[in-house]
């Protein structure tokens, strides 16, 4: 950490992490922001972040996205935090269902993205270890995933189907009742 | 950028297929047909673990019934309440089966030892295993009876009790001593417990028999063929006067009993609340009433009403006048049926939704089917072909 400052700014800027994309782009982000990532709160727990976060699997296309969804969901957190204290119980409820409002339909257009993107989206949060994220991504993609047949999965997803004819066969027979 | 490692695309397969719903299985039996990484994944007994753990509570997979003497006999058959088509039913014909409970993923199932002999026997089934155990009947006179059977295995959170031990409880109104007793049966044991009376050292017990004499109504305590409630080792079951509760203490080897909320409801259900405490549910008109027994600081057990539920604009009916009826619950999935003269339906505690499980029809206590239903445990041959695929790809083992 840097020399004990007086000032605001000093303390900011010294919560400030920088983040290297696989495409060697930086990008600076706040300590809270940051931290919704556990592998990095673990990475500043252990005092190996100065010159940056290098992240090889990320590329800066999809860390801009990761970053904005982390700013948003840090906000909401240090918003609800902060309001719990100067606020009546029911002005804290009205503000409360107004944040979560607002998170939602924040996490609706954020999903409004191609499948590629979508996918990247996920192993990116898989990688950082970005909870809310990688639930977000991963429920959408198990509803588009529900009620599709195994051809359409693999339409959708770009899978190559490995099993051969015979092996098919032989798992649809024993379960036939999940195909008609 | 190259692709990412094998191990990571599974992990993120995994975090995928986790969230499927274990209430419609059919999506996880079609995704295991994608590819054999996904096959591997929905196969592998660890993500079966974390797909229950991430669920919580056993989806309910389909419905037996158990009705009152004089309604007839339920249907014989498992009527699944999912895509999946109901499971077959043991080899029973001419031997009159009939399902007193179903409780941690287990079946239990009266029926005649052979066709054509009168003596009985029980079976607990196993439905999504197969697996199936004869147990003898308890040495009780019976003139009506309820059961409960159970899981027995210390701290098991019965997401996955295939196969482990489990226990009987069986509690009845004696036909020669018109009295209630009961008994239990251990799996690991193979025996019956010295059958237990409800008897006049029950303050409550002597007061509701003396009520029951003098209105005249029944002299004989009827436990009700209804579905028992069971909270540890806590068995909760009702006779037919003014639904009175009667509490089968196992750890005390003792009867006794608990007035109810409201004696004179026609539908009521006794429940598990929050995993730990009895419910009784009823409907009064078109609202459904919860309540819940607390246990106060003092150690003195009250009914608190803890909810109401309009039921008017949720559950359907055909006949406007016609009131819903209250005819069981499912514990782990918080769900009350409610039988109308549009079918019968579920409504979730917590959620409000409503769904429709059966056609209109007689309805007395619902003997709700709970356990989850994944690739990987289904049959014998699937998971051959499974093992087969597991051992061309990385040669590890596929089924636990």
């Amino acid at each position: 950490m840097a020399s004990a400052g007086s000032g605001d700014e000093k303390a900011a800027a010294a919560a400030m992490i920088t983040l290297i994309s696989s495409d060697n782009e930086k990008f600076e982000v706040t300590e809270a922001t940051a931290t919704l990532s556990q592998t990095i709160r673990h990475m500043i727990e252990d005092g190996c972040t100065d010159g940056g976060v290098p992240l090889p699997n990320v590329t800066s296309k999809i860390l801009a996205r990761v970053i904005e969804y982390c700013k948003k969901h840090a906000t909401a957190a240090a918003g609800e935090e902060g309001s719990s204290s100067s606020f009546s119980d029911a002005a804290f409820l009205e503000v409360d269902r107004a944040f979560l409002e607002e998170l939602e339909e924040f996490d609706d257009a954020f999903l409004e993205v191609d499948r590629a993107t979508l996918f990247d989206l996920i192993l990116a949060a898989n990688y950082l270890d970005i909870k809310g994220l990688l639930n977000l991504t991963c429920q959408k993609v198990a509803d588009s995933v529900k009620g599709k047949t195994p051809e359409q999965i693999r339409e959708m997803y770009n899978i190559v189907n490995d099993l051969t004819p015979e092996e098919e066969a032989e798992i649809r027979r024993e379960t036939q009742w999940a195909f008609e | 950028m190259p692709p990412p490692p094998m191990e990571l695309i599974d992990d993120v397969t995994a975090e995928i297929l986790l969230r499927l719903p274990p209430d419609e299985p059919e999506h996880l039996f079609r995704a295991a047909l994608v590819c054999k990484p996904w096959l591997r994944v929905l196969c592998d007994p660890d993500f079966r673990r974390r797909y229950r753990a991430y669920h919580g509570a056993a989806p309910l997979l389909g419905l037996l019934h158990r009705l009152q003497v004089l309604q007839g006999f339920p249907a014989d058959r498992f009527a699944s309440t999912t895509k999946m088509p109901d499971f077959p039913r043991p080899g029973s014909h001419g031997r009159h089966p009939y399902p007193l409970d179903c409780r941690h993923g287990r079946v239990l199932i009266q029926m005649r030892r052979t066709v054509g002999e009168m003596k009985l026997v029980y079976l607990v089934w196993d439905p999504v295993t197969g697996d199936r155990r004869v147990v003898p009947v308890p040495h009780i006179d019976s003139l009506i009876e309820t059961a409960a059977v159970f899981c027995a295995a210390d701290g098991c959170d019965h997401l996955d009790c295939h196969g482990g031990p489990f226990r009987v409880a069986f509690m009845a109104t004696d036909d020669d001593e018109e009295i209630v007793k009961a008994s239990v049966y251990s799996s690991e044991t193979g025996v019956w417990s010295a059958p237990v009376s409800l008897g006049s050292d029950c303050e409550c017990y002597v007061k509701h028999m003396e009520d029951a004499i003098r209105d005249d109504v029944f002299r004989i305590p009827y436990v009700q063929p209804r579905r028992a409630a069971v909270i540890g080792d806590e068995i909760y079951f009702t006779l037919r006067q003014g639904h009175a509760i009667v509490k089968y203490d196992r750890a005390n080897n003792c009867l006794s009993m608990i007035n109810p909320p409201l004696q004179s409801a026609y539908g009521i259900a006794l429940m598990v609340l929050d995993g730990s405490s009895l419910g009784f549910v009823y409907t009064g008109g078109s609202s459904l009433y919860l309540w819940s027994r607390e246990v106060s600081s003092e150690r003195t057990a009250e009914w608190v009403q803890c909810r109401v539920i309009e039921l008017k604009t949720t559950i359907p009916v055909v006949d406007p006048g016609q009131v819903p009826l209250v005819v069981g619950s499912a514990e782990g999935v918080g769900a009350i049926f409610i039988s109308t003269d549009a079918g019968l339906f579920t409504i979730e505690l917590k959620s409000g939704r409503v769904r429709k499980v059966g056609k209109p029809g007689v309805y007395f206590s619902v003997l709700p089917y709970m356990s989850f239903y994944t690739p990987g445990i289904v049959s014998l041959c699937f998971s051959v072909v499974l093992n087969f695929l597991y051992s061309l790809v990385d040669g590890s083992v596929l089924c636990e």
